[in-house]
């Protein structure tokens, strides 16, 4: 599946008004909803438990399967160890020739859809029935799911009526109430007659050989009573130490999944039940666990994706995907959908097929947020990256970019030229707002903002510091920017230091700081990046290094050392670099001394607080830039909604993906608008070039400032009135 | 005790459920006759315990006029307009019944009919999921079927629209009896 297939299918799925609608609505409501199912429930407390008995359980991997083995073994359970699909398939296959079977249920099961489980047993002469109303709709539409737990969530109504009009022979009204009724009384035919039911299991608990699914629908209830025979099919990562561990799953899965206090039925299975035989008889039934691994403990063996196996695919990182929600599953090209799905596909699947999968992650950080097995999905899905770039090497246009990039002198002197030469299209008011032939994209939704007259590196020379008896000194490190594109940003960093009592340093020989090659999955670029700045930080010499922006900071504080990691003489300087840098509104808020009581009050200009994602998420800083707003006399802070959803910036995604940056960008203003605020303040020079470009495309008068400049504008109102026109005009 | 049924009820009715209380077992046989006939059911499959002649369930709802199956369930489960079964323990915290239906005629009773009715024992109210899973963990073997029930079938499969009743029972009532059940 090559790049162009992607862009088509993302078209596709865009100009799908049906689904937009079936995947906006439910984005929306989903959110709030899950958060009144953890009212009054510890969520932290809670995955910590998951994440801690489901790493227990796999990095004891071979005892659990011994324990699970054994205790299933005397209740009756014949189980079986599957290496790979072929070998699950031939067992199961084998079972159901052995016991002359016909009619097959299913209640759902991923597993089986991986290795295409129906395929083999429909060849082998079987009729197989998926029983899951969403599982079973796909199946007759032929088609692939698109979410983990709801598998039809992109047809509408009226598609579904008309695929049940196709497969039944007789005309069905699109009314949900009547197709689920349909459902029922077709599938219930099935369910009577079937020889075989096959299952997946949310949990295997290894010291009492029980299984455990979670249902609404009742499906695996009837799956586990009619059949004779009754084959579980489970992947490693399902096993669980001990009984009383289920509570945790329990707790989370089904609120992450769907918003519920419980699904309707949790159903445990220890060993097989009684079952009616065709003769009348009532005997315990044949009863198989199949236990696969299929690439599994492959993927546990590596160690930065240990942590699949604390995944209890609740798909909630799909439910808060701003990505996910603009395209939908099917854009993914596998079983396995959104974030953890492109994990997974690389593993289960292969690299390949997770391409350009994991290429839609626009690293907003928002799925590591809410997942119930602690799983860092978006820092997997950079690892999947730049493994694909260290392997393949990048397009030429993007490797050359980077290059140019991580080279300081000719990087910096292209963006000079760049400065002189863009004034044609910004026609003196600061903004370009349209640009021709193929870049055309950048500037539909939102203007770019112009390359500033005198770069940051420049006017630093001639700002004055007044700071008499310095309390200590702080390195400004710039970013790209606040150097290049709004060096305001960084003069108002320097006047807030100075009045907190220390000397700020720019240290000249910075340059960028390599998230564009981290992001697009060039390592070696990225390394060079971390190399110069370590040089040129020389954080040994400085009480902090400060950064206004949050990716940047990401980068110094935790990147940097990833890439040096192991270096001799690299190592304990990224270490020590670590351990100085701050974000600007972190080490504000570090260097005390703010009024106890905030003076914001009613009535006065309204300021809304935009939350980038790497400062949020990569930082855990929220709270401070809210508490500098409320400190600030004549500002009242008002929340957004979603204030912490992607602005779709992304750094290079907005330029790779205009398509999708542009609608996640338009949500993001009209909550702003929503606000009622005069002002948005951002963290982010990323953040503001973004929100402050769509402000403008749309003509609005809503101005977007850096904290920082907020901080030093709001202080003198002259200032203020000054950079408002300023801001306005560019 | 209180406490504990009234969690219950505010959770089972919160997901579609009904929920009712009485004092005696011969009052709970009164009631859940008097609301299976207000809901025009026919026909009865009954399984798992021994109301059906202690109590005289099934002879108090033959006298109301409804049709009891009590063998052969596998044929009469599929056609009866309801299905009753013992709960073996009540969890307040979720407002779910957790039923030990290892034997297959309970399990076609409680899974078949549209209609699901529960009798228990106020007795068998726990506060919490974490015990409910400490109870069944304390039984001298993890029953072979455990099901644990919170509400009607649902489904939101399409359009994300709530629907109630796709596979399992689309009503769903507890009648719970202070004392014994059985």
């Amino acid at each position: 599946m090559g790049k162009p297939e992607v862009k088509g299918k993302i078209k596709k799925a865009l100009d799908n008004q049906v689904l937009r609608g079936a995947l906006g609505k439910f984005g929306d409501t989903y959110i709030e909803a899950r958060a009144k199912a953890y009212e009054g429930y510890d969520f932290e407390a809670l995955r910590s438990k998951v994440a801690e008995r489901k790493a227990y359980a796999a990095s004891h991997l071979e005892e659990m399967l011994d324990r699970f083995e054994k205790a299933a073994a005397e209740r009756g359970a014949k189980v079986y160890r599957a290496a790979g699909a072929e070998d699950a398939k031939r067992y199961i296959v084998e079972v159901a020739a052995r016991n002359g079977v016909k009619n097959i249920v299913k209640s759902k099961s991923m597993a089986s859809e991986e290795i295409h489980l129906n395929q083999a047993l429909a060849a082998a002469g079987c009729d197989v029935q998926e029983t899951d109303l969403g599982e079973w709709i796909i199946q007759l539409a032929h088609q692939r799911p698109s979410h983990m737990v709801l598998p039809a969530i992109h047809m509408t109504k009226e598609q579904v009526a008309e695929v049940f009009t196709d497969n039944l022979q007789r005309p069905n009204d699109p009314e949900i109430a009547a197709l689920v009724k349909t459902a029922r009384l077709e599938l219930r035919k099935k369910f009577l007659q079937a020889d075989m039911g096959i299952s997946g299991a949310n949990m295997a608990i290894a010291e009492t050989g029980t299984l455990v699914m979670l249902t609404n629908e009742g499906n695996a209830r009837l799956t586990s009573t009619l059949p004779r025979v009754h084959v579980f099919l489970v992947g490693l990562e399902k096993l669980i130490p001990n009984f009383e561990d289920a509570l945790y799953v329990l707790q989370t899965l089904p609120r992450s999944a769907t918003a519920q206090q419980l699904t309707s039925y949790v159903t445990m299975i220890t060993g097989p039940t009684p079952a009616y035989y065709p003769d009348g008889s009532v005997q315990d039934k044949e009863f198989h666990i199949v236990i696969m691994d299929n690439g599994r403990r492959q993927m546990y063996a590596d160690d930065k994706f240990k942590k699949s196996f604390q995944c209890i695919r609740c798909a909630s990182c799909l439910n808060v995907c701003p990505i996910y929600q603009l395209v939908g599953g099917h854009v993914y090209g596998h079983i396995y959908t959104g974030g953890i799905g492109a994990i997974l596909t690389a593993f289960l699947h292969s690299e390949e097929d997770a391409k350009d999968v994991q290429s839609l992650c626009l690293q907003c950080g928002k799925c590591a947020e809410v997942c119930p097995g602690q799983l860092d999905i978006p820092e997997m899905i950079l690892e999947i990256r730049n493994r694909i770039g260290d392997k393949k090497k990048l397009p030429f246009t993007q490797k050359f970019a980077l290059d140019v990039v991580s080279n300081r002198r000719l990087f910096h002197s292209l963006l000079r030229v760049a400065s002189k030469a863009q004034k044609p299209l910004s026609q003196g008011h600061g903004f370009i707002r349209h640009l021709p032939l193929f870049l055309s994209g950048l500037t539909e939704q939102k203007s770019l903002p112009e390359i500033a007259d005198v770069p940051f590196r420049d006017l630093f020379k001639n700002v004055k510091q007044e700071v008499p008896s310095p309390k200590g000194k702080i390195a400004f490190y710039a970013g790209c920017l606040i150097d290049f594109v709004y060096p305001r940003i960084g003069e108002a960093v320097i006047k807030t230091l100075n009045a907190k009592g220390y000397e700020v340093t720019f240290p000249e020989g910075q340059s960028c700081c390599g998230a564009p090659a981290s992001y697009m999955g060039d390592r070696e670029n990225a390394r060079k990046s971390a190399v110069l700045n370590l040089e040129a930080l020389h954080a040994e010499a400085v009480d902090y290094v400060v950064t206004a922006c949050p990716t940047c900071t990401h980068a110094l504080k935790d990147r940097f050392a990833e890439l040096v990691a192991g270096d001799p003489v690299w190592a304990p300087r990224a270490a020590e670099l670590s351990r100085k840098s701050r974000d600007f509104s972190q080490l504000l808020s570090e260097l005390g001394s703010d009024p106890p009581e905030p003076k914001g009050k009613p009535g006065k200009r309204k300021v809304t607080y935009h939350d980038s994602c790497h400062l949020k998420r990569k930082a855990g800083v929220f709270l401070e830039p809210r508490q500098h707003m409320q400190n600030i006399e004549g500002l009242e802070l008002v929340e957004m909604k979603e204030s912490d959803s992607c602005c779709g910036f992304g750094g290079s995604y907005s330029i790779k993906f205009p398509e999708l940056s542009a609608p996640i960008l338009e949500r993001k203003l009209k909550n702003i608008e929503a606000s009622g605020a005069e002002v948005v303040a951002v963290d982010c020079p990323g953040c503001l070039m973004q929100i402050a470009g769509g402000l403008d495309k749309k003509g609005s008068k809503i101005i977007v400032k850096h904290t920082a400049e907020l901080i030093t504008d709001e202080a003198l109102t002259e200032n203020r009135k000054e950079n408002d026109l300023r801001q306005n005009k560019c | 005790m209180e406490d504990y049924y009234q969690s219950f009820r505010v959770k089972l009715e919160g997901v579609s459920g009904e929920c009712y209380r009485v004092a005696t077992a011969a009052e709970g046989i009164e009631l859940a006759t008097h609301v299976l006939q207000s809901k025009g059911v026919k026909s009865v499959a009954l399984a798992g315990f021994f109301l059906s002649e202690a109590g005289g369930l099934a002879s108090k709802l033959a006298q109301a006029g409804i049709t009891v199956h009590t063998e052969n369930l596998r044929a009469a489960a599929p056609e009866a307009d309801a299905g009753i079964t013992i709960g073996r323990w009540a969890i307040a915290e979720t407002g779910t019944i957790v039923q030990t239906a290892t034997d297959v005629d309970e399990r076609l009773c409680s899974t078949l009919p549209p209609l699901h009715l529960v009798l228990l024992s106020t007795d068998a109210l726990v506060p919490t999921l974490a015990e409910a899973l400490k109870r069944i963990h304390s039984s001298p073997e993890i029953p072979g079927f455990v099901g644990f029930i919170t509400g009607p079938s649902r489904t939101s499969d399409i359009e994300r629209v709530l629907t109630i009743g796709v596979h399992g029972p689309e009503q769903f009532i507890a009648v719970f009896v202070e004392g014994e059940v059985e």
